[in-house]
């Protein structure tokens, strides 16, 4: 109680001190910090420690569920439009990547096993929007197989019908040259069309390659070594 | 009163950055829906159990997937291990598909090898602890030397990833019959309760 009392004492000049609190309540976000001030105000130390204790624990808890929530946060290598994450399935694995991994249930891939890259922009940084047609060229770093396929952000469209959600290295068709250029679009294409899996909205990119040694130097590719990712047009 | 608040927001703040880390690093470990959780159901089995066989002709993908954002051409089965059982098998046959497994324990992948690395068309993982390891060498036989891939596991629970691409469509049926073709075995520790007797 005795440590109330300071408070108690504080509070009598308060009429006298109406200078002091425009000082800090553009400090407060809104009237919560206002309120949460008034209260303190009232009662003692036991409300404060309450206080900070609430705070921590919301504060600790909504963040790590934020940060572990979707992707992961760090760790990518960022190659032109794609991040590869070569460290995903590995033991060295920073502890954001295990607990997302454990959150999600994913078996990511091995070091040995494969490599995955992830694009959710095109090459010139705009989201990858299901309305508009992308042509995704080029080549890709060596690898025994590849598969490229649309995924991610969402479900699939029920209402268009299931042509394909990727394709592999195997049933590409290529240029004489071995280069490939596959179109993501919402309607028909002509060559490897891969079809968007709604008729709107963000979507996601995933290209994994297996057996490859590029996951071991992630870092080492460069942009010519991974498919680019150019706009064509977007319906109306 | 109001440095006595800043102080208390402070400390809040700092409380916040503590639960933060601790809740991270806690949730590999108190997670009930990770792979190895899941995993688990299929430690009485002696073939993969599959967790995503890919899409054929007439069957469309499972529904049952737990796989986030699966590979649609790749097959992918899982065996779960608990090494106090004994060790763990795998044994591949290769065949013209690219076939690699994988082990994982809770912190992550400790050792994946592909079909490249066969030896006459068979891949045979043992999956052991420290001191499994250390019997299975003194019982090497010298004039017979063991093919195994011997891989220490870093922790007594995990599981292998058996993942069986299907480079084009028609080979999908194959690749889904792969996973199920390898094998996954604890190996009896058939000669360990003569080995008091022996010696």
């Amino acid at each position: 109680m005795k440590l109330a009392r300071p408070g108690r004492d504080a509070r009598l000049p308060a009429p006298g001190r109406p200078t002091a609190d425009p000082v800090h309540r553009p400090v407060t976000p809104g009237g919560v910090g206002r309120l949460v001030i008034r209260f303190a105000r009232k009662s003692g130390t036991p409300l404060l420690a309450l206080y900070a204790l609430v705070l921590g624990a919301v504060l600790g808890l909504g963040s790590a569920d934020w940060a572990t929530r979707g992707g992961y946060p760090f760790g990518g290598v960022r190659i032109g439009a794609w991040t590869a994450w070569p460290r995903a399935g590995a033991l060295t694995a920073d502890p954001y990547t295990r607990a997302v991994n454990a959150r999600r249930g994913e078996v990511p891939l091995a070091v040995g096993e494969g490599l995955l890259l992830t694009a959710a922009e095109d090459d010139e940084g705009r989201t990858l929007d299901a309305a508009c047609t992308y042509s995704v060229a080029g080549a890709v770093p060596p690898a025994r197989a590849w598969t490229l396929t649309v995924a991610g952000r969402g479900p699939r469209d029920p209402a268009r019908p299931h042509i394909r959600d990727g394709f592999t290295s195997t049933e590409i068709l290529r240029q004489q040259n071995g280069r490939f250029v596959i179109v993501v679009a919402p309607e028909v294409e002509a060559g490897n069309w891969l079809p968007s899996p709604r008729a709107e909205g963000p979507m996601r990119l995933a290209l994994r390659l297996y057996d490859t040694p590029a996951a071991a130097n992630a870092a080492s590719l460069d942009r010519g070594a991974v498919p680019s990712i150019t706009r064509k047009g977007c319906a109306p | 009163m109001r440095l006595r608040l800043v102080y208390a927001t402070l400390t809040g703040l700092v409380l916040a950055g503590i639960v933060h880390v601790a809740a991270i690093l806690a949730i590999p470990r108190l997670a009930e829906t990770d792979a190895v959780s899941r995993a688990r159901s299929s430690e009485s089995l002696d073939h993969p159990q599959a967790i995503y066989a890919v899409a054929t002709g007439d069957a469309p993908a499972p529904q049952e997937v737990w796989l986030p954002i699966p590979d649609p051409a790749v097959a992918v089965g899982v065996c779960a291990y608990d090494l106090s059982d004994g060790p763990m098998r795998v044994s591949a046959r290769t065949g013209s598909l690219a076939l690699s497994l994988a082990a994982h324990g809770r912190q992550g992948a400790f050792y994946a090898v592909t079909d490249q690395a066969a030896v006459r068309g068979a891949l045979d993982l043992v999956i052991l602890t420290r001191a499994q390891y250390d019997q299975a060498l003194a019982d090497d036989d010298d004039n017979e030397p063991s093919r195994d891939v011997r891989i220490v596991a870093p922790e007594g629970r995990g599981f292998v990833v058996v993942r069986v691409i299907a480079g084009l469509p028609s080979q999908r049926e194959a690749a889904n019959a792969a996973v199920k073709a390898v094998s996954c075995t604890t190996d009896a520790p058939a000669d360990e309760p003569n080995k008091p007797a022996g010696r």
